[in-house]
């Protein structure tokens, strides 16, 4: 196992996880084959904004690996992986009520005890460098060490800079396991063989690996706007409602599924979302749920009022029951390695975990403590949910 | 439900002949047109204020006389929504219209629907195809329709297809008839088509009134002739146009070009004529039959809901629609021609900017998915419209459908969607 040169790895998903992994198997080496039911992108990868986040998340494990993510992400960048992909930009966490106010507040202390830059911005600080902001918004943390990156241009460029079959069009229907070992994978009418497998096909893994009571599928609506600038962000920042970070946190601050985030591409055109919908694995879009964010983007930030809606889609993130992200060995197939339950947070962590992946293929250890993403908690019965 | 209408997409011939048939077998019908009047490109009224008429083929003007009868007729059993844009349906099976006018975004319960959005224009794409000079000549017609008034300055109109005939020969009576028609295809070299064209209907001699136009107006039509590229410098367009191997340089002010239609497809709901509420398609939305039998083919929508909803069903047509289909064919073999292959720097997407080049270097098994996302083709403000099926024709594919089908299929006021109204009917 320990040499890559002589190794065939199968990767099931050509989604930022399975492609960042692909990428460092084949860097380290080893011969790589990437199998996706459609093709690079096409699932949660390809559906969801660019936060490159650290501000949004949850206190604890997640937060502290979201930095190393970010981190990683900006290594990439320096280093030329990710030249032109990825950039920094503040995130602001925005309240509107006193109850978000209080909220925000103890989410900045929370991220200042791990080590993040967290700055206080007066409202009349923040409306002068984000015009024409709402009346309701009362304060704001900046968090000024974020960064964006599309998650479809990550896994391009993965997949791009080394030297990986990538197979579209090709379902994987079955892990090959022989005398409790990974061998191959079976397609449609080929059974590929190989030394070792990673599934990181997100909501995909649950059939492939029987983990239909641990994997849920959370589907979120989203909306792209025409362009209000050319070429540039319309915004200087990247704008977070409390009603995201109460979603992010499993907090209920009112009946609404909406964690609003303001998104300003790199295009001129915003993206708005999203809706947190459990058990739902389709990719409709409806009328009443797409205005309901719409309107809460207007009252955030009204000038939206003037853009047009180009498009609506919807993207399946793959929460897991306990609501932490499952990364490692399957608890009784050699040779198996399992990454995904990445939730919202796969573009931010899927290059880490990713290359997480690769390194736990090669019998290496990651950058980072990752044993309490292992897949081995469900196996033992043991949720912490 | 049995209270909700019809809806009717759609007011050309196909939808306002389906809108007609519905009404008068009783249902109420909800007709929907984004223009300010009934007619479609086809029977495209004067506009209002306008006061010259441009001269149509004495059959379409009875034919269209006949069914703004019938929608007359129909009295409230149609409620008629002009400037209202169909956003498409939603996830829920919500149907959503734009009602640009109050700048009202409304989603209505129907019983079923006839999708009737005609047809687009296509273009064989060449560099400088979207120079502001260059236009499509279905486009140029509509606008000759509504206003009666040619573009001034010389006129070069050039692609393939009958439609060319008639655009030139509308436009040397309105007055300006163009320097010179240049048809990709050779008709003249199809006898077989030429003599089923002859046998299938009044539109060889409709086509002879118009050869005999523009030959009164010494209107030059060249044949086997390919656009290569167009060049626009202080006094207009410089044209560069390959005929039997010589390439020849001609110029103009404007260039009106058409390569043929094609249902109005992309983003369109698929056609579900079992499903809980039955979607049909019609018109040549659905097939391209040409205008006459849009009205049949409305009609025979029509017929489909009836008869889902256990009604009474008025005379069939299906036959006239087999002989329209016979007259596309031979049509369609008639001006047969083989394309040029456009160069890199051509541009594709013009919402995006993306060239030719740009698609090629996609992987050449890139999934519909990466030549969205990574390709940037189909993500502008028109939502692949007009690019979606160029790039089909570049993969040798047809249109692909969004599964879902999306919503909007027209970009949307995102305060009106804001502030969307749904009817009494839902909860």
């Amino acid at each position: 196992m320990a040499r890559p040169s002589s190794m065939h790895v199968a990767v099931v998903g050509a989604g930022i996880v399975g492609a960042a992994a692909a990428h460092f198997l084949a860097a380290a080496g080893a011969r790589v084959t990437v199998l996706d039911a459609s093709g690079p992108a096409a699932g949660a990868t390809g559906a969801s904004d660019g936060a490159v986040s650290v501000a949004s998340k949850r206190p604890g494990p997640m937060m502290e690996l979201a930095r190393h993510a970010r981190a990683f992400y900006g290594q990439l960048e320096t280093e030329g992986l990710f030249t032109g992909l990825f950039h920094r930009r503040s995130t602001f966490l925005i309240a509107q009520n006193a109850l978000e106010a209080e909220l925000v507040s103890q989410h900045g202390a929370d991220l200042a005890l791990a080590g993040e830059r967290v700055i206080e911005v007066a409202r009349a600080d923040l409306v002068q460098r984000i015009p024409g902001l709402g009346d309701g918004v009362t304060a704001a943390l900046e968090i000024p060490d974020d960064g964006h990156a599309l998650g479809y241009q990550i896994t391009a460029r993965l997949l791009q800079r080394s030297d990986i079959d990538v197979r579209r069009r090709a379902p994987v229907s079955e892990i090959m396991v022989r005398d409790g070992r990974a061998v191959g994978v079976a397609l449609t009418d080929e059974i590929l063989s190989a030394d070792a497998v990673l599934v990181a096909a997100g909501i995909g893994s649950a059939h492939l690996l029987n983990l239909g009571d641990i994997l849920i599928p959370r589907k979120g609506q989203m909306i792209v706007t025409d362009r209000a600038s050319t070429g540039r962000p319309a915004i200087d920042g990247h704008l977070m409602a409390a009603s995201y970070l109460a979603a992010k946190r499993g907090i209920a601050l009112d009946r609404s599924h909406i964690g609003l985030v303001i998104d300003p591409l790199v295009t001129g055109q915003f993206l708005l979302g999203g809706s947190r919908e459990d058990n739902r694995s389709d990719h409709r879009t409806d009328a009443v749920t797409v205005s309901a964010i719409l309107r809460a983007a207007l009252e955030l930030y009204p000038p939206l009022g003037a853009r047009r809606v180009v498009r609506t889609f919807a993207g399946v993130r793959t929460a897991s029951r306990d609501g932490l992200p499952i990364i490692g060995r399957h608890p009784h197939v050699e040779g198996l390695v399992i990454a995904t339950g990445f939730e919202g947070d796969g573009i931010c962590l899927g290059p880490f975990m990713g290359e997480s992946a690769a390194r736990m293929i090669l019998d290496r250890p990651p950058a980072a403590d990752l044993s309490m993403l292992t897949p081995t908690r469900f196996a033992r019965g043991g949720s912490s949910a | 439900m049995s209270d909700a209408p019809i809806l009717v997409v759609g007011g050309g011939p196909a939808g306002t002949s389906a809108a007609a048939t519905l009404a008068e077998a009783g249902l109420p019908v909800l007709l929907v047109e984004q223009r300010d009047q009934l007619g479609g490109a086809i029977h495209r009224q004067v506009a209002r204020g306008a006061t010259h008429a441009v001269h149509a083929p004495a059959r379409h003007r009875r034919n269209w006389a006949e069914l703004a009868q019938r929608v007359d007729a129909a009295g409230s059993r149609i409620e008629l929504c002009t400037g209202t844009v169909f956003l498409g349906v939603d996830g829920d099976g919500r149907h959503l219209l734009d009602d640009r006018e109050s700048g009202r975004v409304v989603a209505r319960s129907v019983r079923a629907a006839v999708i009737a959005v005609g047809a687009v224009e296509k273009i064989h794409p060449f560099e400088g195809w979207d120079l502001p000079g260059v236009m499509t000549a279905g486009g140029a017609q509509v606008l000759l329709k509504e206003t009666g008034v040619p573009p001034t300055g010389p006129i070069l109109v050039a692609g393939t297809g009958p439609l060319l005939l008639a655009v030139s020969a509308q436009l040397a009576k309105a007055g300006n008839p163009p320097v010179a028609v240049l048809e990709r295809g050779r008709p003249w070299v199809r006898f077989n088509s030429l003599l089923r064209m002859a046998w299938a209907g009044p539109q060889l001699g409709e086509a002879a009134s118009y050869v005999a136009t523009l030959l009164s107006h010494r209107v030059p039509y060249r044949t086997g002739a390919d656009i290569l590229s167009v060049r626009e410098d202080d006094v207009g367009l410089e044209i560069r146009v390959r005929r039997n191997g010589t390439v020849h340089r001609l110029r103009a002010r404007h260039m009106l070009v058409h390569d043929g239609i094609e249902p109005n497809r992309v983003g369109i709901p698929l056609s579900d004529p079992g499903g809980a509420v039955p979607v049909v398609l019609a018109g040549d939305g659905r097939e391209v039959l040409g205008a006459d039998a849009a009205i049949l083919d409305g009609r025979r929508a029509a017929r489909e809901i009836l008869a889902r909803l256990g009604m009474r069903l008025p005379e069939p047509g299906e036959a006239r629609l087999t002989a329209a289909r016979n007259v596309q064919a031979a049509l369609s073999d008639l001006f047969r021609s083989a394309l040029p292959e456009p160069t890199p720097e051509t541009l594709i997407c013009r919402c995006e900017a993306r060239r030719l080049s740009d698609f090629r270097s996609l992987p050449d098994d890139a999934s519909t998915r990466e030549i969205r996302l990574m390709g940037r083709f189909g993500m502008g403000v028109c939502q692949g419209r007009f690019c979606g099926p160029t790039i089909a024709a570049l993969r040798g594919e047809a249109v692909p459908s969004a599964i879902p089908p999306r919503w909007p299929l027209r970009p949307v006021s995102l305060a009106a969607l804001a502030d969307l109204k749904t009817d009494d009917l839902e909860s």
